[in-house]
């Protein structure tokens, strides 16, 4: 992962490690991996979202290992270049800046939303459509929900799925969850 | 724009060997079904059924599809548009039987047509369970209520052929995620309600 960091400005790096410690600090559900990949491929950066997600999680992980040690920016720094890493001096200097602001406020708790091995649910987007033709039938009134749901998952990165429902459909879906809703009332 | 080329009809007299009146309707739903791809495989399962010759039945089947497939993009319901399609000389009863068929399947491929059509991928199932956290490696006792949802959704049928690729898409919320979830559906239902009273 090293030798990819280096492809990363310094801007988008510290924006990256910005969100990492704010992940950790449980201020947002997840780091928008997908997001900031996009950005970074249209400034012409050749970087993959695997890429990317590897990184993020050796940072993440390098964050939340030094915060459960008590590490000082000065021994953070020294551990990583005594570990034998080859970090780019530009990134070296991020994570020692964001070290020296925001370490005292990176708490290791477990809360309990992190005990999941699931996708933690974020946001849902939604459009409403109608259908009014295709290469099949010429005139159509076909309506249809379209959804997408942001979910982080485990290691904290965020990614979507779309999907489309039918009208029955999604007045199942709507169904199912308003029973959900009124189960969780009631334990 | 007319439905079939004048060759076309002219191989739809295949049917009239065709050994009953249950065989060309069974022959109409495959070839409106198949896409073009599946044609010639489809053609050489009905030769020998319509005593055809490869060249024959490739032919009768092609035009069948696009027959079949015409009347439903154009959306024709009644009798008199369906025969219209036909050329004045054409085979009255085989005329009369094509246009039976189609008008009894029409809706049937009309909701075929659209299930099929280009998309999104589909939400196929959803599975759901509640949940009570009560204790953790951290946290002694807590009862923490969360939901687990598994959505199973289907990649563009179109694009997968005959074996579509179905993914499991599990996801935890907590009340308040579903609140949020559901305040969303709630807009998506009065628009509904609203695209419906227009």
């Amino acid at each position: 992962a090293a030798d990819k960091i280096s492809l990363i400005p310094q801007d988008f790096f510290a924006e990256l490690c910005e969100q990492i410690i704010q992940h950790l600090n449980h201020k947002i559900p997840g780091v928008n991996t997908v997001e900031l990949c996009r950005r970074l491929q249209t400034s012409g950066i050749e970087i993959s979202v695997g890429e990317l997600a590897k990184i993020t999680n050796a940072v993440s992980f390098l964050f939340s290992t030094a915060a459960r040690n008590n590490l000082s920016t000065e021994d953070l720094v020294t551990t990583l270049g005594s570990a034998g890493s080859t970090l780019p001096k530009h990134a070296v200097q991020v994570i020692r800046h964001v070290w020296n602001e925001q370490s005292k406020s990176v708490s290791v708790s477990e809360d309990v939303g992190n005990m999941a091995t699931v996708g933690q649910f974020v946001d849902m987007k939604w459009k409403l459509g109608v259908a009014v033709s295709s290469d099949t039938c010429r005139s159509l009134k076909y309506p249809y929900v379209t959804v997408t749901l942001n979910v982080a998952d485990p290691s904290g990165q965020i990614t979507d799925k779309t999907f489309e429902m039918t009208i029955p459909q999604f007045k199942n879906f709507f169904r199912q969850f308003k029973e959900m809703a009124a189960v969780l009332e009631t334990v | 724009m007319a439905a079939l080329r004048e060759g076309e009809f002219a191989a739809l007299r295949g049917l009239l060997k065709a050994p009953s009146k249950e065989a060309v309707r069974q022959l109409c739903q495959d070839c409106f079904s198949s896409p073009p791809a599946g044609l010639g495989p489809l053609a050489q399962r009905a030769c020998p059924a319509i005593a055809a010759s490869p060249e024959e039945a490739a032919q009768l089947v092609a035009a069948l599809h696009s027959l079949t497939r015409h009347v439903v993009y154009r959306g024709l319901t009644r009798a008199e548009d369906v025969l219209a399609l036909f050329p004045e000389d054409f085979h009255q009863n085989l005329k009369n039987l094509l246009t039976k068929i189609i008008l009894e399947n029409v809706s049937t491929w009309r909701n075929e047509a659209q299930a099929s059509q280009i998309s999104l991928p589909r939400l196929v199932d959803m599975d759901w369970r509640v949940d009570i956290k009560t204790s953790s490696d951290t946290i002694n006792r807590m009862a923490v209520p969360t939901c687990l949802l598994q959505l199973k959704i289907q990649e563009d049928a179109a694009l997968c052929g005959n074996s579509p690729v179905v993914s499991a898409l599990t996801v935890e919320l907590s009340k308040e995620t579903l609140d949020t979830m559901l305040e969303g559906l709630g807009r998506i239902r009065d628009q509904l309600s609203a695209v419906a009273n227009k």
